[in-house]
Parts: C-alpha cells; structure tokens; sequence
C-alpha cells in the first residue's frame, strides 16, 4: 500500500530557486494549513512522548505479571490496560512508538539517500546509465509493494536496523524520479553549463549547484516518505516478518494482540490509532508543505 | 501439587504390585480413564451413541491448520494430517484411548500368545480381515501393507521418516490376506507404528501406477483409503469435506458427512465455535485463556485432553556447568512448575514428573521429586562445591553457575515462564540469561549444533505414542557426534542406553512399561532435562454429538469418528 | 504503429522478469532456514532422512544449476510442486484464482463507483466544504493500516453486532455456499479494500476531470449553452473515463497488496493467502510462481495502462 500514498501526489515540480522572504512566506502558508499545523503538534508530541518514555512509562514495558493480565485501560494500576502476560500497555506503547518512530524516520533517510543517489546519477550521466537505473526503478515499482517486503523480510533476521533497510530499500523510486526529474530541468540551465565551462567537477555540481535546487519537492516527499514506512513496518510486523521481541514496535504489538482481538479489544485498538495518528500527522504535514511550497499554488 | 499427590495416589494403587498382562492391560485402562477423569473430561466418555441419537447429519470442524497432504506416508507431519488420516485411512491396529491395541485391518492383533510374534519377537505375522475395500471398490490385500513399507523404505519418495521401519528386514505375502514381517532385531514400538495415525495402508493397486509417487494427484486431491469417510473435496486455504463410506468393514458411519473448514485466526475460530458456525474444534483447541468462558457455553462441552507433548527445560549436558548432577536437580528444586502452570498456563496443563504424560500406559509415578524449595537447592548447590562469587554468581574452580536459556522468540507464554525461572535461580546464586531466537533458526539450525545452553521446548516421542525415548536420549544419537538422532541434551549414561535397549526388544507390554518406570526414575536422580508439565489439549465440541472422546495418543480425536451421532437439536 | 510499440514494450519485458526471477530465486534459497524446517521439528525425523528429502528436492545441488532447472521448467509452463504437500503448483494456484478476482473485481467496482462519484462532485464543486471533507477524508482512510482496518470491521460489525460472517467466503454445509450467502461473505472484505481504493482513487479521479474540464472543448460547449448536465455526460466524463481504465492498470499492484492483507484478515482463501502460507514453509516453487505471475500481470497492467492513454490521446501513443 505504501507505494500508492500520498508521495505518488507529488508533482515533480517546477524549479524555483531560493529567493528572499521564501522561507517566511512558506512558515506563513504552512500555518494557514490548520491540518498540517494540527499534525506537526501530534508528531512533535509523539517524540516527545517516545523519548521521554523511560521517565513517562509507569513500568517497565517487558516486566511480565501474568496474575495482572488481560486487565481492561482504566483499571487501578494500568491506565491502559495489561496484556496476554500482564504487561502495562502503557509503557509498551510509549516505547513502542521509538521503535515504530525510528524506523519510520531512520527508511525516510536510506530512501531520500539512495533515492538522490540514483535520481542524479541517471540524470547526470544519461544514455545507458540513466536507462538501467530507470528500469530498475520500473521493476521495484511494477512489484506489489507488500509482497516485496515480505519476501525481503521473511528472508533475513529481523532487526531495527535490517527492517529500516527494507521499507528504504523498497521505497526510494519516488524519490529517484523526483530527483531525476529535477536534475534534468535544472541541467540545461545556464548557470550549470557556465560551471562547466570554468571547469567545476561533476560531483562540485551535484553538490554545489543542483541539490539545494531542488530540496522542496525532496522535502515534501520524504516527510510523506516517514508515513509511508511507518506504516510499511506495521505491516511487516502484523504480518509476522518483524523486530523480534522483546523489543516492540506498535506493528508487532498489534500482531500480538490479533490472538486476543476479540476478548481483549483495547489490545488491538491502542497501537492501531498510535500507527494512524502518526502517519495521518506526517501525512497532513507533507500535504501542508506541498501547498506551501508548490509554486502553482503560491500565484493564486 | 494438589494434583500430582492425587495422580501419585491413583498410579500407587494400580502399579504397586505385581501383575499379569491381562492385569496390566486393564489397569493400564483404569489409570488412562482415571486420570482423564481427574483431568476433568466429562463422565460419559465412551458412551457411543445416546437416546435419541439419528443417522446422518453433517459435521462442520473448525482448525486454524490446514492440512494439504493426505498421503499417510508422504505428508510432513505437522501435526493436522492426522485427522484426515484417521478419517480416510486406516492402519493394522488402532490404539485406543484406554491404551490398548485392536484390530482393525489385521484381524486380530498379533500377540506371543495367539503365535503372532515369533519367541524371539523377531518375526511378527499379522492376519488381514478378508472383507475390506478401498474406496474404489478394489480390495484390500497383503499387498498393499507389503507396498506401504515398501514405499517408506523406497529411496526416491520423499517419506518424512522411517523410523522404524528401518528395523523391518523383510515383508512377505504368503497369501492374499496375511503379511508376514521380519525384524533385523527385536523392536517392541513396532507395535505402536502399525497403528491408525502412525502409519496409514495405501492401496498399492493406485499408486504403483504412478509416475511419480511424490507428486502424483493421489496425495494431494484424490485420495483413496479404506477409512470410514471417503474424499470428496478439498478446496486449498477452505476446506476439506469426506462423506461416510458405506462399505466400511468396521460397520458404515452414522455421520453422513464431515467438512473440515480452515479458520486460520484463532479467536475467529473460537467465535465461530460460540456462535455454532462450527461444531467441533480439534486439533489446536480452544486458548487457553479461553477455555473458561467455554466452559460456561450452553449446549458446549469442553473436553481436556493430555497429549503426548511435555514441556522440558533441556540441558545441555556437554557444559561445565551441568557435569554435577547436584547442580541440575537444585535448578529443579527452584523451578516452581505448579506456578508456572497455574499462572501462565490458566492451571489447565498436567503436571508431570517424567517425559511421559501421567495418563500413559507406562507413566512412573514414584520417581524422584523435586518440590519448590530454594533452601534444599541452595544446600545442594553448597554440597555440589559451588560458592557464591562475583555478583553472588556462584562458582566452583573458575566454572561460574551462568547460563543461557532459549526458545522460539516470540512465544510470550514461555518468556513469562522463563521470567519466574530467571528469578528464582537468581535467588539461590545461578545467573541465567534469556537468549531466545527465531523458530526458524533455533530448532533446524542451532539446537542439532548443539549451540545452546538450555532450552524450553516441549517434544513427543519419535513413535508419538510410544514411550522409547532411544532418538532423544541414547549415547548413540547426539548429533554434534553422530550426526544423526535427537538427543540434544548430549546425555550419555550407560545403564539408560541399556534400559532403551532392553525396551525395544521387549515385546510384553506389561514388561515394557515396568523397563520405561525403570528408565524414568534414573532419569528423575540424573536429569538429562527437566519436564515441566504434560500439554493438555482443549477441545470442545456441541453437546449434540455424541460420542466424541479424549484419545491421549494421537493428535486428534477424529479415531472414532465413524461412532458418532448428532442429535436432534 | 500501435502493433510496434505492443511488441516493443512486450520485449522490454522478457530482461524485467529475469531480473525478478533470479532476485527471488537467489534471495530464498540463501536465506537461512528452508522448506525442510517443518520436518526437523518432528522428532521422528532424522538428520539422514532431512538429507534424503533435500537430494530428492534437489534442494542440494548448486544454486545457478537450480536456478537453471526452474526456470527451464517454467519456460514450459511447468511451475514444479509444492514442497509442501507436493501438488502441483499451478493447480494451487489456478485454484485461487477464484477468490482473489471476485474480491479484487468487488473492491474495484467498489473504488471506481464511490471514488468516480467522489471525485467528479469535488472536481465540480472545487474548494467547497464537500470537497475539503473528501480530500481529508481520502487522507485520513490512507492513514489506516488495512489489516487494523479489517480487524475493526469484524470486530465491530461481526463480533459485537453480528451483522456480517467473521471469514471465509462462504459458508460451509447447511445450505451455504449460494448467491446470497457468498454476498454477505463478501461484504466486508471488500468494502475494506475498496475503501482504501477509494481513497487513493477519488483523489485521481478528482484532478483527471479537472483537467478534462480546463480543456477547451469543454469551455466551448459550456460557453454554446449547452446544460451542465449534458457538458458532464457527453465531453467530461467521456473522456475521463479513459485515464479511469489507464489507472486501474497501473494500480494493480497496490490491489494485490491490498487484497493481500484483506484475504490475511477475513480468512479468505485467495492468492494472497497462498502467499503467506508459502512464505510461512518457505514453499520456494510455490513463491516463485506467485511471484512471477505477479510482476507478469503487472507489467501487463501497466502495458494496458499504456494502450488505454494511448487511445485516450494520440500524442504519447508511441510511448
């Protein structure tokens, strides 16, 4: 599902470059989206919350009680409720969400990464090059997305580290074309063939001249980037492919709490609205940036 | 430990003295019944059919397994395959729930006695009823016994073990309707291996005709059997349905047809079974943290079934740490089973204090005890040498008391388990540390290697329910050595290696069981592992059928399903 | 010309599945554990007889000589057998078909419907509160993970009202099995996925008549008085629809990915199901298979998706 989010919405667009006022204007524009701003409170409060969660857990989200189990939120000990082996929800929500949080973040860089990587790369040396990592994209991108992580997931020791590697690995297509496309419009200018001409290398161009070019469409895919691969993880993780316990992402809470779903609903319920919350505010937040930074929009 | 005296009791009574075989057997009987009783099946367990009782009706059975392959000989082994087995095919014996052997396509069980099995208990004869059919309407004969071992032992069919069957030097046809099997020595679980769900009879006259035995359409969707129910469909990921053969030699089912249907989520499966869109949950059961409020279901009875699976904590007894046997039996000492079992469990497992369930026909109850009691390990612990050191880490001649346990990751059941452990032998000065890893690595990979320190596993034995334990514990199958068996505790004791080898030969149930009560109670002073409890499986069904009963030795109950009845509702 | 570009595009294909098929291939049969893990839990089974069915499955010989087999096989049309059971893997298979497509054509026909109508009424009413609510709403439904989704839906729907089955796609025995009965199974599952479908598609929908709208003719027709009713039906919607069939093309992979996780959740004995269970015994001939005629259908969705704009505008007809 992941491949058919709001990052398949942005439009490659066209160049602007960096002029005066434009990071006010778009704060301004930002501000005006009261979905977007709503969204950057709820993510700037799930950090806080999955950082802080040594000091805000109440307990220890791996201490076992089964005399406590199965215990209803709101009982007298457990704001949230236990689980199947009477640990505090609570607790294992709050670090939970670090995991889930990580991994969403942590496949938002490996895809922006390697997605810039191929997108200039192919745009830079064109010809061959361009066309065999463009077709490799077609192929990541033609595969059903859930099937793919799967495969990869199923197929490896499930880590933080190696899942983020696979949402990223799965992912960074988008991104590849973005950037590619970008490259391409900006290649032909004229301020890129006068640094040719004094002699600038071509990773001095790369660097220098073209990426901050073309940073908003960047940005906007990768918050829409971190949604999508918090979700990806959860599915993994429901699925069964996911972080081994003890460790917990919301996803592997929810995979644990499907045996249980209907005696102990809350069990399902709690990680399911974290996952929906989180990804509904980097979802809303990259729609926000959009609207700010798309230059369609600004000349209404 | 309310139960255990009462199962010491009970088993006190009907072992203490000496017996004769008949004795044996209908002991044996009172004991399986006795204890299933205890274990809280309903009273009316082998009533067959009720007033009231009509012929027909549809039986709908929900598991959360499915199983794909209906080849007795060829399927994996995954434990669900055993009830279209038994529904569809039969074997020579079956071993019914009170332990007994009766015929079924021999015509009498071979015994010393009626001459069946030669003086030596090398040569077993067994005569076949005359009156039996495959589905096809062809008959059955010797041949078809002689080609079902004969596939097993074929090197080019993938058959999941021969087990054995390797033990058979020959099988012969004198006639049509007797099989005559040669031994190349005395193996007494032979027995157990004729049996309905142990080893199916596949009719020869099929698949002798097969291309490729492995792959050929019997296997996966047209089977042919001699079983009380034929094959009529089965629909991948759906279901399974068989309807009644009329032509049963054993008298045609009352049911006219049984669909098993796949409901892969299990509290689905349970929702289904409450609101009556299934009639039956078999194999998997009930969940545990379920089976309270299915007993308080109208018109639903629960059954609690003893299997052959009991929880162990394994040691690898090739480490420094459990050369001492003083060690191991304090670590028991400070394994508090009856919490483990009441907390964790719901109090719906069976204690055991052997590798066998205390239900079965050669279970000792007399060995060795290890109660709760950290001062008694502590003071074995002491007497053993080991002295608190570092961090109250106790150690004897640079050998610190720190080890690993490990299970699949994942199984939040026996983390909890292994959590009240962790504590306990904190307190008497032992370290241990939870290493769990993927199901998929630990138990094909790392526990053969013998990469481990201890385990919590639970295992059934090689012959399901036979009580030889030669593949887990004899000198000779510690695969880091041999490279093959599965004894991974790396247990090596020489009296035992006589006691399984002795047990093997013996062919007088009765002898038998008084060889394995033997071997318990060594392994009860020596602990290669330490059991924990004896898996009950829960099962329930609608009070409308009639006749379903707890087999303790097969993974289903579906043996008898040719004698049940629905009743009008 | 069009014949051309068929075949180009055709052969464009052939190296696509290669490289599929020896990253699939390579990826299983390296990773540690194998369809031989389901035996060895078995204490009856011996290290011998593991290294018996491994020679007999061919699962010992070199990985490219494996490779090799496979993929000769599978040029014939043979797909090899399950390792687990042993059937053959295109009957397996050819046996979901069914229910994935009845599942998928629902959820379809759900999507299109709702999120044609969803769409049109925001692109008409463009920044209205209709509109507002339909893009947030869109955006709020994609949130949702489908599996927690499909869980909610049983959970509300049949376990505390009882309105709807808890799985399968019909009823067992008793008469089920009908029309009616195979509908109602059908309800929930597909309402689940469709929504989601829904929701990426109005928002498709929405700016593919925006378009059509801003095109000239249809300024022109408005501007000849013609109703507004009759601009919709005779120039918008005509020639939207086009883009509407482009899309359901290139949006077939993310139906299988959600038919994937609904048939996981409502127990719905389709491909998707096929899948998990084959990953679960890592039945690798089984995966394999899946796995090709997945991409194989995709890349033919997208060659569709290509035809169906290509029809739809003459421009990019050659690709």
């Amino acid at each position: 599902m992941a491949e058919t989010g709001a990052a398949t919405l942005v439009a490659a667009g066209e160049r602007r470059g960096a002029h005066e006022g434009f990071g006010r204007r778009v704060a301004r524009r930002f501000a005006q989206h009261r979905l977007a701003l709503a969204g950057l409170l709820v993510i700037v409060a799930l950090f806080l919350a999955s950082a802080l969660a040594p000091v805000l857990a109440p307990y220890d989200p791996n201490r076992v009680n089964p005399l406590e189990r199965h215990q209803a939120p709101f009982s007298p000990s457990h704001l949230l409720g236990t689980d199947e082996v009477g640990r505090d929800v609570l607790s294992r929500l709050l670090y939970a969400g670090r995991v889930s949080l990580t991994v969403g973040f942590a496949a938002m860089i490996v895809t922006i990464v390697v997605g810039s990587l191929v997108g200039v790369v192919a745009a830079y040396y064109g010809g061959l090059v361009d066309t065999i990592l463009m077709r490799l994209a077609d192929v990541f991108l033609s595969f059903p997305t859930i099937y793919l992580l799967l495969v990869l997931a199923a197929f490896v020791r499930p880590s933080v580290l190696s899942i983020t590697l696979i949402v990223g690995a799965t992912a960074w297509m988008e991104v590849a074309r973005i950037v590619r496309a970008q490259f391409l419009s900006i290649k032909a200018q004229d301020f890129v063939t006068a640094a040719r001409a004094l002699g600038a290398s071509a990773p001095r161009i790369m660097l220098r001249e073209l990426l901050p070019n073309g940073m908003a469409p960047i940005i906007v895919a990768a918050t829409l980037n971190v949604a999508n691969a918090i979700l990806a993880e959860s599915y993994i993780s429901f699925l069964g492919y996911g972080i081994q316990p003890p460790q917990a992402s919301w996803g592997i809470m929810l995979n644990n709490a499907q045996d249980f779903f209907t005696r102990a609903p809350w069990l399902a319920i709690l990680p399911g609205v974290a996952i929906t919350l989180a990804v509904l505010s980097f979802n809303f937040v990259g729609d926000g940036l959009r609207d700010a930074l798309d230059p369609h929009q600004r000349r209404r | 430990m309310g139960r255990d005296r009462q199962v010491n009791a009970l088993t006190d009574v009907l072992l203490g003295s000496e017996m004769t075989r008949r004795d044996a057997m209908k002991r044996a009987a009172a004991l399986g019944l006795g204890a299933m009783a205890l274990a809280g099946l309903p009273g009316g367990l082998l009533r067959s059919s009720a007033v009231g009782a009509q012929e027909g009706g549809e039986l709908i059975v929900g598991s959360s397994q499915e199983a794909v392959n209906f080849n007795p000989v060829l399927y994996a082994n995954t434990g669900i395959e055993t009830l279209p087995e038994v529904l569809m095919f039969d074997s020579l014996m079956k071993l019914t729930p009170d332990g007994t052997y009766v015929a079924n396509l021999a015509a009498e069980v071979p015994t010393a006695e009626n001459g069946g099995v030669s003086g030596d208990g090398l040569t077993w004869t067994f005569k076949l009823r005359n009156d039996v059919k495959w589905h096809d309407g062809q008959p059955f004969t010797s041949r078809d016994v002689q080609f079902t071992w004969e596939t097993i032992m074929n090197p080019s069919v993938a058959v999941r073990s021969r087990t054995g069957h390797d033990k058979v030097a020959s099988v012969e046809t004198p006639d049509e309707y007797t099989v005559v099997m040669k031994l190349k020595e005395p193996f007494a679980p032979f027995q157990t291996l004729w049996t309905s769900g142990v080893t199916g009879v596949i009719p020869a006259h099929i698949l002798e005709q097969a291309a490729d035995i492995n792959t050929a359409p019997f296997n996966t969707a047209a089977p042919v059997g001699t079983g009380p129910f034929k094959f009529v469909e089965h629909v991948g990921g759906d279901h399974l349905t068989v309807e009644r053969n009329p032509a049963y030699h054993g008298g045609p089912a009352k049911l006219e047809r049984i669909i098993v249907k796949l409901v892969p989520e299990v509290p689905v499966l349970f929702s289904q079974f409450k609101t009556g869109e299934i009639d039956v949950v078999d194999y998997q059961g009930i969940q545990a943290d379920r089976f309270e409020e299915a007993e308080g279901l109208a018109d639903r009875v629960v059954v609690r079934k003893p299997s052959n699976f009991v929880e162990f904590i394994y040691f690898n007894n090739s480490l420094p740490q459990f050369q001492d046997k003083r060690v191991k039996q304090a670590l028991y000492h400070a394994t508090d089973t009856q919490t483990i079992i009441d907390t964790i469990y719901y109090g719906l497992e069976n204690p055991t204090l052997t590798y066998l369930p205390p239900t079965h026909w050669a279970y000792n109850a007399e060995v060795k005890t290890y109660p709760y009691d950290l001062e008694r390990a502590k003071a074995l612990l002491d007497e053993a040498g080991f002295v608190p050191g570092d961090g109250g880490v106790r150690e004897k001649d640079g050998v610190r008391l720190a080890f690993t346990m490990s299970t699949s990751a994942g199984n939040q059941l026996r983390e909890s388990a292994q959590l009240i452990l962790q504590q306990a032998y904190k307190d008497i000065g032992v370290e241990m540390t939870i290493d769990n890893r993927p199901a998929s690595t630990l138990w094909t990979e790392d526990v053969p290697a013998g990469k481990f320190d201890t385990l919590m596993v639970a295992w059934d034995n090689a012959i399901q329910s036979d009580p030889d334990p030669t593949s887990r514990l004899h000198s000779s199958m510690i695969p880091v050595e041999t490279g093959s068996g599965a004894n991974y505790v790396q247990f090596k004791n020489a009296e035992a290696d006589r006691l399984m080898e002795e047990g093997v030969r013996e062919t007088d149930q009765a002898k038998r069981a008084e060889i394995y009560r033997q071997l318990q109670a060594l392994l009860a002073e020596e602990l290669p592992w330490a059991p924990i409890f004896n898996n009950v499986d829960k099962f329930g069904h609608k009070a409308s059928l009639q006749g379903y009963r707890a087999n303790p030795y097969l993974a289903t109950n579906f043996d008898n399903a040719a004698e049940w009845t629905l009743t009008e509702e | 010309m069009n014949l051309e570009f068929l075949v180009r595009r055709l052969i464009q294909m052939i190296p696509l599945l290669i490289a599929i098929s020896i990253l699939g291939f390579s990826m299983m049969h390296l990773a540690p554990g194998g369809p031989l893990a389901l035996y060895t839990l078995n204490p009856s089974v011996t290290a011998e007889d593991v290294a018996r069915i491994e020679e007999l499955w061919g699962l010992n010989e070199p990985l490219p000589v494996q490779y090799l087999t496979w993929a000769s096989n599978m040029f014939t049309g043979d797909f090899g057998n399950s390792f687990r059971g042993g059937a053959e893997v295109r009957h397996l298979i050819v046996e979901r078909i069914p229910a994935t497509v009845e599942l998928m054509g629902a959820s379809y026909a759900i999507a299109i419907l709702l999120g044609f109508a969803i769409g049109a009424l925001g692109a008409l009413r463009q920044y209205s509160i209709f509109d507002y609510l339909a893009t947030t709403g869109a955006l709020v439904t994609l949130s949702i993970p489908t599996f927690w989704f499909g869980l909610m839906v049983i959970f509300v729907f049949a376990e505390q009202l009882g309105w709807i089955p808890s799985g399968g796609y019909q009823s067992l025995g008793r008469g089920g099995g009908g029309l009616i009965d195979r509908l109602h199974h059908l309800v929930a599952p597909a309402s689940v996925l469709g929504l989601v479908l829904t929701a990426q598609w109005s928002r498709y929908f929405r700016s593919s008549i925006l378009d059509v709208t801003g095109q000239d003719y249809v300024r022109t027709a408005h501007a000849k008085g013609l109703r507004r009713g009759t601009v919709l039906r005779r120039h918008v919607l005509r020639n939207a629809i086009l883009p509407i069939i482009a899309l359901a093309g290139v949006q077939l992979p993310a139906v299988f990915s959600g038919a994937l996780v609904a048939e996981s959740v409502f127990g719905w004995a389709g491909m998707g199901r096929l899948f998990l269970d084959a990953l679960t015994y890592r039945d690798y001939p089984v995966l394999m298979a899946l796995l090709m005629i997945t991409a194989f259908l995709v890349v033919i969705g997208n060659l569709l998706a290509d035809i169906a704009l290509g029809i739809a505008d003459p421009k990019i007809r050659t690709g």
